[in-house]
């Protein structure tokens, strides 16, 4: 299976990328938990250990077995869903975590793996139609999709459930749906919107609400966001200095090591590091984007592309609702936020990228 | 064919479409964060910096309040206030529980204060807790510790009067206290510390180092040794006489110092709550009474200034029977002609309705008020009141008669241990004062009292016409005979005084206030000694009530400060200079000694040889200084031990 050249188009890049990402996650969320939280950077730092282990082995293994295995790795990840409804862990109103004694597993983060290996699987197993996919077509991608969606926002996860939605979406309009099946599927889901809103829980709700206007309610919804603000915009061009942030690890602001990270970041590092942050991201888009484009197959291609349209969304909605521009949702930042499963997900899917790009020459 | 490779020409414009979407959004993104940090960032900043920051003012440790020679009257302690962040606690009847023990507060009283919806409650302030009673507390969540600074009285009633006592937030509220209390609290320090959301404020760990503040030190006149002397008379004369209470003034002549101040009903700054506020009261500042006879000697000292009176001049006493207008003034003795000498020395009353009558309204209104009376002294202490001296142009048909011995006019004791302190030193009105100096913890003084003159009154020779009649006062046949000290010679004034009734008028049969003023040695005084004492029974002439107490207290306190009788010896000088030793200690020193060490005031009673252990080599070559003493000082910081050396030497050790 290992093939010596192999080592020869390894993408060091991506690799070096991934891991820089990792490090600026710990030294963000040591920052901001080390006053309040200690010992949570320590969790944070084995949990990359065996990301990176997993990194490898994703990286080891031929992607072609994942196409092969594509359905049953789905229908896994929906075992640990429904289990996940059956003996999950409750925390903070919701259930989203299998209890394995050392460590708290969140299917909900490899589900989107598992989405986005299924779709590729599909969409690859079949020949596109010339006009792009019909409505048919989409039946079954949108079985491979309602299935995990919804278990996942009846935990309720909102912010994962819309990357489900997102990464979707993503890979329908790249494999070239018909405008027809798209613009009728639209208007039948926006028919269904006030339906939605009914399903929504009370705090979706609000923050919802808080979003179209976060400055009249400061202490209740609004105040994760005002919170964000300020930390990020204290923070100016140059930043207040490596754990010389104030509003993140003085629990000014909520969640300050898990969602809202890049608040605390932002506030640390300024403008500057922002965008630093920011040309990370993008050079890991554009190797996903490579990747994807260089990879010997139409699994290959779909997959990195949607592996990579799951980077971008969690990164862009992350980032858009802590500063602002998007209503909160609970989207972590991919390699920084304090969490587990997300992280090893992250590695994993990083792993393949690398996977897809170092076989583009092997048939 | 499944799975081939997928197009370039299919890919590529796709891939490029979607990285240019994805940049697009990353852009608006980042167009967001310039808004935010760039833009918006001073507004940001601030209203960070108001959240997170807090301006702590952490009051100093208050300064504590010595005796003339550093001997302690008031102290601070640090100790353990407990609190508790209802809230917080979980369990209300288990907390109660856990704390009732070790705060010794009833369970329901905790329960009750716990359930209030206040965030913060102080369960228990200022409480002595060991290290397992801290670390019980440690562990119920929602209850805290924090250090506050106690008052501690070591020597308890003693110049309570004078001291005051501090709230429960260590703020003045009466006496010394209460008048110093902006230097004894100190500057209190802000410091910008850092808050959570919680509002904890986490102070760093440098914040106490170095910036340890202090209150000031106070420094008092008061010799706490002629204050337990002092106290001790007050209390023998009051008690003896079953008497309401009573005042005890002793000053220094020259300088307007008060070496001691006693009042009774005394009470323990220590606890003050067990206490009534009436008992608080300094009486010898904030109480103004009819002094009576006592203020002849102002009378006398005007018309001889003025020249309107010789010493020898006589005046007929109308042999106990005078009347003015529709009043009949009484003597206590049948006098016919009497000297104005002999008018002091026998107080007749109707001879000094006469002088004055000489002296005249306005000058006799002139003198008092020169004198001081119907003014306030400016002591240095809360509360003082001027008395009561009319305007001589109000002043009723007998009103020049009466003042003339005393009565309708009121003074305070301060005032009249004052006028007469003008006569003892030759004519000149001082101000009397209490604290000496205020230090910083360092020993700089900060401000120092000087002696300062408030006028001349009377002449020298005035003065020492007044001083030969106030020494005929407590000779043989005198009305203060009882003053009488053996080998010095005591110049002094009775007073009685009927009190006046404040419910209907006229006075109070049978309610006095008997009294007692003057100095010693009369020659060249070192002590102006005012006792009074109200409402004694059974006998109520000042001579008999409260001129005991005064002997008592001038001839304790003379040996106290070492000054011996200048008619035994030609060797004795009345100085405190002469070597002061053990085998001069005179019989009534041993006796004060012995009295003193009974009651727990060690180290006053050795003032031959006081305790130094403890104290610092500063206030230990101070002290030796007011005891006469030779020191040699061996070593360096606190004071171990003392023993006699050769030629009378105290070797004092110190580590």
């Amino acid at each position: 299976m290992i093939d010596r050249r192999l080592f020869s188009h390894f993408d060091w890049f991506t690799l070096a990328l991934t891991m820089l990402l990792a490090c600026v996650g710990l030294a963000t969320v040591y920052s901001a938990t080390h006053v309040h939280l200690q010992g949570i950077y320590k969790r944070e730092m084995y949990w990359i250990v065996i990301g990176l282990a997993l990194l490898l082995t994703a990286v080891i293994v031929n992607y072609s077995l994942l196409e092969r295995l594509g359905y049953i790795i789905w229908g896994s990840s929906l075992l640990l869903l429904v289990a996940v409804f059956i003996i999950g862990k409750s925390s903070g109103g919701a259930k989203r975590w299998l209890n394995l004694g050392v460590f708290s597993l969140q299917p909900s983060e490899l589900a989107k793996l598992a989405l986005i290996i299924a779709l590729a699987k599909y969409y690859s197993s079949r020949p596109l139609p010339a006009k792009g996919l019909m409505l048919k077509d989409m039946a079954m991608p949108g079985l491979l999709l309602a299935v995990p969606f919804l278990l996942i926002a009846k935990q309720p996860d909102l912010g994962t459930a819309i990357i489900l939605w997102m990464i979707f979406w993503s890979m329908a309009l790249i494999v070239k749906i018909r405008l027809r099946t798209l613009i009728g599927l639209w208007a039948t889901m926006g028919a269904m919107i006030p339906i939605g809103w009914k399903m929504l829980k009370p705090y979706q709700k609000a923050r919802l609400a808080s979003f179209l206007d976060p400055a009249k309610d400061t202490l209740g919804s609004g105040y994760h966001v005002m919170q964000s603000k300020i930390a990020i915009g204290s923070g100016g061009l140059t930043g207040k200095g490596f754990t010389d942030g104030t509003q993140g690890k003085l629990m000014f602001l909520p969640e300050h090591h898990t969602d809202f990270i890049f608040s605390v970041y932002a506030e640390e590092w300024g403008l500057i590091g922002a965008l630093v942050l920011f040309t990370l991201f993008t050079f890991l888009i554009i190797r996903g984007h490579a990747a994807a484009t260089d990879s010997k197959d139409r699994f290959g291609f779909l997959l990195a592309f949607g592996i990579t349209s799951m980077f971008f969304w969690h990164a862009a909605i992350n980032i858009g609702m802590v500063a602002g521009i998007l209503p909160v949702v609970g989207v972590p930042l991919p390699f920084i936020s304090y969490g587990g499963s997300f992280l090893i997900t992250c590695m994993i899917a990083a792993g393949l990228i690398i996977n897809i790009r170092m076989r583009r020459f092997m048939f | 064919m499944k799975n081939k490779a997928p197009k370039k020409s299919y890919v590529r414009p796709r891939i490029i479409l979607c990285a240019a979407m994805f940049f697009v959004f990353f852009a608006v993104i980042f167009a967001k964060a310039v808004q935010l940090q760039v833009v918006e960032g001073e507004r940001f900043k601030k209203l960070a910096e108001r959240q997170h920051t807090k301006t702590v003012s952490i009051q100093p440790k208050r300064g504590e309040i010595y005796d003339r020679n550093s001997r302690e009257l008031a102290l601070s302690l640090e100790v353990d206030s407990v609190y508790a962040n209802p809230d917080k606690v979980r369990d209300h009847r288990m907390a109660a529980r856990a704390l009732e023990p070790v705060l010794s507060v009833k369970r329901a009283e905790l329960e009750k204060r716990l359930a209030s919806d206040a965030g913060f409650v102080w369960l228990k302030r200022q409480v002595d807790l060991s290290d397992d009673q801290r670390k019980t507390l440690d562990g119920i969540k929602g209850i805290g510790l924090t250090r506050e600074s106690r008052r501690y009285y070591p020597n308890r009633g003693l110049a309570a009067n004078i001291i005051g006592f501090t709230g429960v937030d260590a703020n003045g509220l009466e006496g010394v206290e209460l008048r110093y209390d902006g230097m004894l609290r100190g500057a209190s320090v802000s410091r910008v510390g850092e808050k959570d959301a919680k509002g904890r404020v986490l102070l760093y760990e440098d914040m106490d180092k170095g910036h340890q503040s202090s209150g000031q030190v106070v420094e008092l006149t008061i010799d706490k040794s002629i204050q337990f002397i002092a106290e001790k008379a007050l209390k023998k004369a009051v008690e003896g006489a079953q008497a309401k209470g009573g005042m005890a003034v002793v000053m220094e002549p020259f300088t307007g110092e008060v070496l001691a101040m006693a009042a009774l009903p005394s009470f323990d700054p220590n606890e003050i709550k067990r206490f009534n506020p009436k008992e608080w009261r300094n009486k010898a500042v904030v109480d103004a009474f009819e002094p009576g006879s006592t203020l002849k000697l102002f009378l006398i000292a005007g018309a001889l200034e003025e020249n309107t009176v010789k010493p020898n001049d006589l005046f007929f006493c109308e042999n106990g029977a005078y009347r003015v207008a529709d009043r009949v003034f009484h003597d206590a003795e049948k006098h016919g002609y009497l000297t104005v000498s002999d008018v002091i020395k026998h107080s007749s009353n109707i001879c000094a309705a006469k002088i004055g009558a000489k002296l005249g309204k306005g000058g006799l209104y002139k003198y008092m008020k020169s004198f001081g009376f119907g003014e306030k002294t400016g002591i240095d202490l809360p509360g003082e009141t001027s008395g009561a001296l009319k305007h001589y142009k109000n002043w009723s048909g007998v009103s020049t008669e009466t003042i003339s011995f005393g009565h309708g006019v009121a003074v305070s004791g301060i005032q009249l241990a004052n006028a007469v302190s003008a006569i003892a030193n030759g004519g000149f009105l001082m101000k009397p004062y209490i604290v000496r100096s205020v230090k910083d913890k360092h020993g700089k003084a900060a401000a120092e009292t000087a002696p300062s003159v408030v006028r001349r009154v009377i002449s020298d020779e005035t003065a020492g016409k007044l001083t030969k009649m106030l020494i005929g006062v407590t000779g043989a046949g005198g009305t203060g005979a009882k003053a009488a000290i053996e080998g010095f010679e005591v110049a002094g004034k009775t007073g009685t005084a009927q009190k006046p009734d404040l419910k209907n008028g006229g006075y109070e049969k049978g309610a006095y206030m008997a009294s007692f003023v003057g100095f010693i040695p009369a020659k060249n005084p070192r002590l102006v000694i005012l006792v009074v004492v109200d409402e004694p029974q059974g006998e109520y002439y000042g001579g008999a009530v409260a001129a005991p107490a005064f002997k008592e207290i001038a001839e304790e306190s003379l040996a106290y400060l070492g000054v011996f009788s200048s008619l035994r010896g030609k060797a004795l000088t009345g100085t405190a200079s002469g070597d002061v030793s053990a085998n001069v200690t005179t019989g009534v020193y041993k006796a004060v000694s012995s009295q003193a060490q009974g009651d727990g005031l060690a180290s006053g009673a050795k003032a031959v040889v006081p305790d130094f252990t403890g104290k610092t080599m500063r206030s230990v070559l101070r002290m030796a200084k007011a005891a006469s003493l030779d020191v040699d000082v061996v070593g360096s910081g606190t004071a171990v031990s003392q023993m006699r050396g050769a030629n009378g030497k105290v070797v004092v050790r110190f580590e």
